[in-house]
């Protein structure tokens, strides 16, 4: 006894029709870019209003547009800024600079120490690897602050500056170590042996071998890592003691006017980072056309 | 005489308590092509790499030219090895991936150039120099990853199953050039591989692991002739086994009928394994045939037939040239030179 | 050989972890049983005072915030995934060409501070606003009203929330879309399915990880911040964030008390990634 398929229904059959089909994949292909539309215009607007706010001279109220002006982008680009808020921009960058290259190389190492062990221990180290991830920023930031504080009854000076480094770098690590993981596992598994058969010492076939296979995965947890850290709040607030990084500028400024070269910062680093990362595209992009064209003469 | 170039002497290795390698000895000559053949889990792969020194034994010593190298890091090793999924360096091209070990022994820029090209000859990839390894074929990234090894002038060459990843036709070819290589070389080749048609093929000697434990070490057709147990004449080639009682000299009884045989080691009375291989049973007309059968299966195999035939039961494999129908009588005869003998061990079956 | 001693590279991390992570987190359980001045133990005595400051029955006002930060954070959650969903499977499914470039136009917002942004959210949804200031340059208006104060709080503070983390929705399920073997959808229709019911019994069913960690990836940091509810409220909204930053300097049992509840949450969800999830693949 087969199995007996139902007739297609009246309303089926109808929407077989080929210009309903057609009509209906172009209804959803219009909803498809309205939603995106929709989506972009929700993101994108506060960060119209950031720009537009750039260039607002500060002479009214800060709910209205006054004038065009560059004055904000002159004065920023000149770091010619009030104390507080050039304090704070500095720190943002030196922190963010300098727990960016040590969990960059701290967490390469990491990477491989963790993909050479064993599945359990692998499985259990990459577990914890996630908990500052998974973690609630307000929760390591309190958790920070208590290991600072007591450290710094034993060594005075250390809760600011040296707590909010360590705090960076510690949040940073794990995002390092996710994106480098999946690219040593796409590794051949014999690789390294590969170099030390080759004659290279241990170190040199970690350098010249491991590294340059998951350079991506390296530059990709670095951009990782300098993205949270430029951006940290909550962690930074419990952590930095008496100094400011921008994030805690501008929220201890929530019911007063900011500082009209916050936003003309913000704008210009929004824009040099997407521009950087347009040139990174199109210079890769050019480069593949140039060996696409070059095998093609030479294969 | 062939000077001894590696020998292992009682050497063990064991994961997680269970012995992989287990109390093995061995030695290895001066230009010799030596495979360790087994299936998976048999212990090969872990010899190699302890000759290798990716591994050190747990007991034994591993002693290389008349010196122990167990605690000798493979980077000191005079031993370069051709790994089974290649290992090329993805960010180098083909050129720098082959001078690779010679820049880590400082080797003078013009010469490495000139070994480089004589290896890339050797592989037949003359012009591949500056090719990205990530955009060759599995074949041609198998080349690379010999010349890569080969042009350091190694006194061993250890390969762990090379060819598994290659398609039929190219593995046949490889199988050949590798052979000519290590002749033109006159190194020592020793390799890994599962594949018996592939040991058989290539090596001048042959060693059949089990569980860690060597069953038999020999030439291909004194392995293939004279299995020592079982295991081996099952594993190589195919292979009809049988109980038998040798009765007296040359003389032996199976499938309640006595053949005349050429082995003498054997005591009267002793229960024997009988091997006879499926070439050398030839169908003949059943009467007066000493074993008669029926027919069960019959394959085309390209070179020749496979034909089941059941004798009281028991399945023959026959590979003959002529084909005979499915349901077919006919006999059976085998010349008794043909009938191998074995001891039977212990708990076998 | 090598790489087993490879292995012992990870051991200063495990180290720096128990550390940073272990010895706090006893510290916050037991913290929060006592009494202490400051993180000290001298003169400290064991109490339930912080965890009956939070769940009396007399005074439920913390209660009340409790639920507060609960209500943001849940409908925050949802509109995060009813908006959420739809883009990461159309990105995903997107022709290869665009989708780098639709994915770097979703996360470009995020190199914005997000602080500053919520700053401009505010800013877009008061009465007199730039944006209306700027259009009525050209005779047109952009006001949103609101009922009454309470409501327009109300409205800002899940907008901000669904604007600063939106971006964590979309790229777990993205990830996971993407990497739906185009095949089993094939496979799909082939036995007889349409394109609705593969979506229903295939495609869905297999974003699950991905929608899994999208979820909490957008809740726990809704339920656990303070700073946008803060900047959108002026100060008036109370959640349970701002409870731990009105009393980490002098109340740190308190706070500590706080860190718990909020860690039952994540241990929770941590518990649940981890079965879904064993090698971190849809977090980055």
């Amino acid at each position: 006894m087969g199995v007996r398929k139902r007739e297609p229904g009246k309303l089926t059959l109808f929407l077989r029709r080929p210009k309903v089909e057609q009509a209906i994949a172009r209804i959803v292909s219009v909803f498809k870019y309205a939603f995106f539309a929709f989506f972009m215009f929700l993101m994108y607007l506060p960060i119209v209003v950031i720009a537009i706010q750039s260039f607002n001279t500060t002479t009214g109220l800060i709910y209205q547009f006054n004038g065009f002006t560059f004055e904000h982008w002159k004065n920023v680009l000149t770091f010619d800024l009030d104390t507080n808020l050039a304090n704070a921009i500095t720190t943002t960058l030196v922190v963010a600079f300098l727990a960016t290259a040590v969990s960059t190389v701290a967490g390469t190492i990491i990477a491989i120490g963790i993909h050479s062990l064993p599945k359990k221990k692998r499985q259990g180290m990459v577990f914890l690897n996630q908990v500052p991830i998974l973690n609630a920023d307000i929760i390591t930031g309190i958790s920070l602050m208590f290991v600072f504080k007591i450290v710094a009854t034993i060594l005075p000076g250390t809760f600011g500056m040296p707590s909010l480094i360590v705090a960076h770098i510690f949040f940073c690590l794990p995002y390092v170590v996710l994106s480098i993981l999946p690219k040593l596992a796409e590794l051949d598994e014999n690789l390294y042996d590969a170099a030390l058969d080759l004659y290279c010492k241990p170190a040199a076939g970690i350098t010249k071998v491991i590294i340059p296979a998951i350079l991506p995965g390296i530059l990709t947890g670095m951009l990782i890592a300098f993205t949270m850290s430029i951006d940290d709040f909550l962690i930074s607030f419990f952590n930095a003691g008496e100094i400011n990084n921008l994030s805690i500028y501008i929220y201890g400024g929530y019911n007063r006017r900011l500082a009209p070269e916050v936003y003309a910062y913000n704008t210009i680093l929004s824009t040099v980072i997407i521009l950087g990362l347009v040139a990174m595209y199109v210079s890769s992009a050019l480069k593949k056309r140039a060996r696409l064209k070059h095998d093609l003469h030479h294969a | 005489m062939a000077k001894k170039l590696i020998e292992l002497k009682n050497v063990t290795k064991s994961y997680d308590g269970a012995a992989v390698v287990n109390d093995i000895n061995l030695y290895i000559n001066e230009n010799e092509f030596i495979t360790l053949l087994g299936p998976s889990g048999c212990g090969k792969t872990t010899t190699l790499r302890m000759i290798g020194g990716f591994e050190k034994p747990d007991a034994g010593e591993i002693v290389l030219n008349g010196v122990v190298v167990n605690d000798v890091p493979p980077y000191e090793r005079p031993i370069n090895t051709v790994f089974q999924r290649y290992a090329l360096f993805p960010h180098l091209n083909v050129y720098d991936n082959i001078a690779f070990g010679l820049r880590n022994q400082k080797v003078a820029k013009e010469e490495i150039a000139e070994r480089v090209e004589t290896a890339l000859k050797l592989v037949s990839l003359p012009n591949f120099a500056k090719r990205k390894v990530t955009n060759l074929s599995g074949g041609q990234q198998q080349r690379v990853a010999i010349a890569r090894a080969i042009v350091n002038k190694p006194k061993i060459l250890l390969l762990d199953e090379p060819l598994a990843a290659l398609d039929l036709k190219l593995r046949q070819s490889m199988q050949y050039e590798l052979k000519e290589m290590q002749r033109k070389l006159g190194i020592t080749f020793i390799y890994v591989t599962h594949d018996q048609e592939e040991a058989l093929t290539m090596s001048d000697t042959i060693v059949v692991m089990k569980d860690g434990v060597i069953q038999q070490i020999g030439t291909p057709t004194g392995i293939y002739n004279e299995p020592n147990n079982r295991f081996v004449a099952r594993f190589i080639g195919e292979s009809n086994i049988l109980d038998g009682i040798y009765v007296r000299q040359n003389l032996v009884r199976f499938m309640d009928v006595e053949f005349d045989c050429v082995d003498t080691q054997f005591a009267d009375g002793e229960p024997v394994d009988v091997v006879i291989r499926p070439e050398d049973l030839d169908i003949i007309d059943p009467k007066g045939a000493k074993l008669i059968g029926v027919v069960s299966s019959s394959i085309f195999r390209g070179v020749h037939f496979e034909l089941c035939v059941m004798v009281q039961g028991k399945e023959f494999v026959i590979h003959t040239y002529e084909n005979r129908k499915v349901g077919e009588n006919v006999g059976l005869r085998v010349d008794s030179y043909e009938i191998h003998l074995m001891k039977v061990e212990q708990g076998e079956h | 050989m090598n790489i087993k001693k490879l292995g012992r590279l990870a051991l200063p991390y495990l180290v720096w972890m128990l550390v940073l992570v272990g010895i706090p987190l006893v510290m916050i359980l037991v913290l929060s049983f006592m009494k202490t001045d400051g993180v000290s133990f001298t003169g400290a005595t064991w109490s339930l005072e912080a965890w009956q400051e939070m769940f009396s029955v007399t005074d439920p006002t913390n209660l009340k915030i409790l639920l507060d930060t609960f209500t943001f954070a849940i409908i925050a959650t949802v509109i995060c995934f009813a908006i959420g969903y739809p883009m990461a499977y159309i990105v995903a499914r997107s022709p290869f060409s665009n989708k780098f470039v639709i994915l770097v136009l979703t996360i470009i917002p995020m190199w914005s501070n997000s602080l500053l942004r919520n700053v401009a959210l505010k800013n877009i949804l008061s009465e007199t606003n730039i944006l209306d200031s700027l259009l009525s340059r050209v005779g047109m208006d952009f006001v949103i009203r609101f009922a009454n104060q309470d409501q327009a709080t109300f409205i800002s503070i899940i907008v901000g929330l669904v604007l600063t983390y939106l971006p964590f929705m979309i790229l777990p399920i993205y990830t996971v879309i993407e990497k739906i073997d185009e095949s089993l959808l094939e496979a799909s229709m082939d036995l007889g399915a349409n394109p609705a019911r593969t979506f229903l019994k295939v495609t869905f069913p297999l974003s699950m990880k991905g929608v899994t960690t999208g979820i909490i990836m957008v809740f726990l940091p809704c339920f656990s911040g303070f700073a946008i509810q803060k900047l959108l409220s002026r100060g008036t909204v109370y959640v349970l964030g701002s409870l731990i930053e009105a009393n980490y300097i002098h109340d740190i049992n308190f706070v500590s008390m706080l860190s718990i509840v909020i860690l039952f949450l994540i241990f929770g969800s941590m518990m649940i990634v981890n079965k879904v999830d064993k090698e971190g693949a849809t977090l980055v």
